[in-house]
């Protein structure tokens, strides 16, 4: 299907199929013929944000990302390593990750085996407790660890996004912590706390499934009233805490001790929060100033001024908090690094970009969702992602549009409101040296 | 407490897994230019183009290691002294991206473009290939840059084992035992004099230019032979590549990393090729070890034990030869136990490989390739790879064939053939006054203790 209305699209939207349980659990279901396989993914609107962090006493982060770990351990029908075994053994890719706001479960089967996919994602989501044991949360916490220790510990600025959080958020704010959470909470954590965690967050209700692949819609959604539509409701998610955070006024800078191989410097900035048209103007204006190696930022600091050999921006949206945008560029001097962030900063407030940049970056969002939605995994991710957040599945294809709609002047007005000088936080590593 | 539902249905008996079969390449020739290679993928609306040059490290001349890498990243610096930018601008206009890279075989170049804009993506990686700047301040940056990458690179646990492993694996001196992309001391001399002799000896005629997507409505061989008909290479040929085989151990090396809070563990032996009639059955071996979270290595290591996050078994693809690995990140405390179990893991595979692991583990394999070969990107790179390695456009599909036909027995028995546990090379990137000890108690062989 490839729409040739106006300026040309890569991306056509595909018709979509919906359905809620009585218990529910929301169903998207999209045909997409080209691979005889299925895509089964599952968002429960659950994520580190609705953690416990030592505000009423109790601290327990990691826990949404540890749940997530023993959600493969078994549940009432199926074995501890079975969902794994079973999975491998046809073929399947399959996992799960925790980010903020939400957590996710996926795999991606021979379509022969979507009803055997769908049977265990009901059975963890009916009867997860059921099979919980001191000794799989064990094994899980110390695996966990693990995940901590080389993911970010032993690596070289491996902490970086963890510490910039800290700075930017006041404490005990709920996104002052990242999904991996503390060594000390994870030791902490109890089987009664994971079988709360289950019993407040992983009720149907809070939950969207989506597949997508070689299927048809009504034999899905039969499928899943058949699986799903015996779990009981559960109670309504509380609600959560709120992720508003005043703006920044000043550099808040940390400078890092630890041994990296090289003189580094991060910074992170608030943006606004995902669903609104401020968003899209914003995260344009970071694709300008440092987006791949065509940007401002890399054309300056690493091309002409060669204060860096490496620069680096990116977004990550959040919907009921500020989406957060980055910085990372490697070289001698931080110091220098910052004054050019600076002085480009000021330049891009000013005088916004120009009709090239916007267009380029309108074609790479373009491009990005393209590459988000082609394949089976991918779309049912992002159709997930939409129906949670925002209600609407739908909205996944228009994301080139909101990119497109923006203009020159509304992504100058982003960059003056969210990426002026001197209001960020930020890392130093090794300037010393 | 236990939770139970009263009416949930009993767990589904899947049916047969749809047959798929590995696109179909269709061979071609552009006169006085690649090969060719075309793979119509239909609603893949973002194609792929890979250009496989038969110019990889292994081809450097003596003392330049590091510049077939230093030519692919100055290739993307354009067409015009100081011209990255620009040029990266240009493709961005199209949606579309240009990478450079080079292996030990190959300088390989890699065009991703929305079909619709797939003529003038073309066009402009013509340019770049037929009059690439490779300008000598470029290249004196980009110099800067690969040594820093070097730092970043030798930084990270994994990266740095992989380095050691090859050093150890292969004669000392020969080129797969010395970095790909070179180390500190040469890049540092390397010229832009240096990348344009390099370049001007790759000859395209050697190459092949593979493109895949939704070709419908493209005369894609036609766009080919626009993009790359004519381009010859202008110098003298490059040297022979070097083909040294790995050789056997038994090694424990110790990478010392004080203060490590981890221990990146490799182990490693040289197999055949993927010329080789045992590869699939290796393959399959290699997922049985530690394919996924139910394979041997992870069952014992990360499901029983909680050592790790998670280790993997696998073969890295050279030309001449390839490499069997089985690698992970274990906490420092408990390394000793953990090369002590994976070392009983490995040697236990010549106890069988049961059936049931046999069939699993080439389901496993064979049956998520349509998953795996999704896009256009995908399925490009296979054939880029088969290309690299003179195999043919019909390997990925005879390999996901063979995979099918492999059984327990043969497995089992290319596993003992080609993997010796007595001759095991073992890298362990760590904090060696925690970990030394421990090691030296195993009595697995001599250690030899490395800066980090």
């Amino acid at each position: 299907m490839r729409a040739s209305t106006g300026r040309e699209r890569f991306v056509a939207e595909q018709p979509l199929h919906e359905h809620t349980l009585g218990n529910g659990l929301r169903v998207v279901v999209c045909e997409d013929h080209v691979v005889p396989l299925a895509a089964v993914n599952i968002w429960y609107a659950v994520g580190s944000r609705h953690e416990q962090t030592g505000v009423d006493g109790k601290s327990r982060t990691g826990l949404a990302h540890l749940f997530e770990h023993l959600m493969f351990q078994g549940s009432a029908n199926v074995a501890e390593g079975e969902h794994a075994a079973l999975m491998e053994s046809a073929g399947a890719t399959f996992n799960a990750s925790t980010s903020f706001e939400r957590t996710n479960y996926y795999e991606t089967v021979p379509v022969s085996h979507l009803p055997l996919a769908l049977w265990l994602e009901a059975d963890r989501m009916g009867t997860l407790p059921a099979a919980l044991t001191q000794a799989n949360l064990d094994n899980q916490r110390d695996v966990v660890k693990n995940e901590r220790r080389q993911r970010y510990d032993n690596q070289p600025y491996g902490t970086a996004f963890e510490r910039l959080c800290r700075l930017t958020f006041p404490p005990g704010h709920p996104y002052a912590h990242t999904p991996i959470g503390s060594m000390e909470d994870l030791d902490a954590t109890t089987i009664e706390d994971c079988v709360e965690f289950f019993r407040t967050w992983y009720a149907p209700g809070n939950a969207v499934l989506s597949v997508v692949g070689d299927v048809d819609p009504e034999a899905v959604i039969e499928m899943a009233e058949r699986y799903f539509g015996c779990i009981p409701p559960g109670p309504p998610a509380p609600p959560a805490r709120p992720g508003d955070l005043e703006p920044l006024t000043e550099v808040r800078l940390e400078e890092v001790d630890e041994e990296v191989p090289s003189p580094a410097y991060f910074a992170m900035l608030p943006l606004p929060s995902d669903g609104g048209p401020e968003i899209e103007a914003a995260e344009l204006a970071v694709e300008i100033l440092g987006g791949g190696t065509g940007s401002r930022l890399y054309d300056r600091m690493v091309r002409r001024d060669q204060i860096a050999t490496e620069v680096w921006t990116g977004v990550t949206r959040m919907v009921d908090g500020p989406s957060l945008a980055l910085v990372e560029a490697v070289g001698p001097d931080p110091a220098r690094i910052a004054e050019v962030l600076d002085e480009e900063l000021a330049a891009f407030a000013e005088h916004g970009p120009t009709e090239d940049e916007t267009a380029r970056a309108t074609a790479q969002a373009e491009r990005g969702l393209l590459e988000r939605t082609e394949t089976v995994t991918g779309l049912a991710n992002a159709l997930s992602g939409n129906a949670t957040q925002f209600g609407d599945p739908a909205r996944t294809f228009t994301a080139a549009e909101r990119a497109a709609a923006v203009t020159a002047e509304e992504i100058r007005d982003a960059a003056r409101r969210w990426l002026a000088p001197g209001a960020r936080t930020a890392l130093s590593y090794g300037g010393a040296r | 407490m236990t939770t139970l539902i009263p009416d949930f249905p009993a767990r589904p008996v899947p049916g047969p897994i749809p047959p798929w079969p590995f696109p179909t390449g269709v061979s071609g020739r552009i006169p006085d230019g690649p090969a060719t290679l075309r793979c119509d993928l239909p609603g893949r609306r973002l194609a792929a183009v890979r250009l496989v040059l038969d110019a990889g490290a292994g081809r450097e001349p003596a003392g330049q290691d590091g510049v077939a890498t230093l030519t692919a990243h100055a290739l993307l610096e354009g067409t015009e002294p100081g011209g990255g930018t620009a040029l990266t601008s240009a493709f961005e206009r199209l949606g579309a991206s240009l990478y450079a890279t080079a292996d030990l075989t190959s300088l390989r170049i890699a065009l991703d473009a929305p079909t619709s804009r797939l003529g003038d993506a073309l066009r402009l990686l013509s340019e770049v290939v037929r009059r690439p700047a490779l300008d000598d301040a470029d290249v004196q940056r980009l110099v800067r840059e690969r040594l820093e990458e070097i730092a970043q690179e030798d930084a990270d646990p994994g990266t740095r084992a992989m380095r050691e492993l090859r050093a150890r694996l292969f004669p000392a001196g020969s080129r797969p035992a010395r970095p790909t992309g070179g180390s500190p001391e040469t890049v540092k001399k390397l010229t832009g004099e240096q990348v344009r002799a390099f370049y001007s000896a790759v000859a395209p005629a050697e190459g092949t230019a593979v493109i895949t997507g939704d070709l419908s409505g493209l005369d894609a061989e036609a766009m080919l032979a626009e993009a790359f008909g004519g381009w010859r290479a202008a110098g003298a040929p490059l040297a022979a590549p070097d083909t040294a085989e790995p050789t056997p151990g038994p090694r424990l090396v110790i990478v010392d990393r004080p203060g490590s809070v981890q221990t990146y563990l490799s182990f490693g032996h040289g197999v055949p090729p993927r010329s080789h009639p045992d590869w699939p059955l290796l393959s399959v071996a290699c997922h049985v070890l530690g394919g996924g979270l139910a394979s041997r290595l992870n069952a014992l290591l990360r499901e029983e034990k909680g050592y790790t996050y998670g280790m993997r078994a696998g073969l890295l693809r050279m030309r001449h030869c390839g490499v069997f690995v089985a690698q992970g990140s274990v906490h420092t405390e408990v390394t000793a136990d953990a090369v002590n179990d994976a070392l009983s893991v490995l040697r236990g595979m010549l106890d069988g490989v049961t059936e049931e692991e046999c069939r699993a583990s080439v389901s496993a394999l064979a049956d998520r390739a349509p998953a795996d070969y999704e896009t256009a990107r995908s399925v490009a790179a296979e054939f880029a790879d088969a290309a690299s390695a003179g195999l043919g456009p019909d390997y990925p599909r005879r390999y996901l064939e063979e995979l099918r036909a492999a059984t327990a027995e043969e497995v089992t028995r290319a596993y003992a053939e080609h993997v010796s546990q007595d001759a095991l090379t073992v890298i362990a990137v760590g904090d060696a006054a925690q970990i030394r000890g421990p090691l030296e108690e195993l009595g697995h062989t001599e250690i030899t203790v490395v800066e980090g």
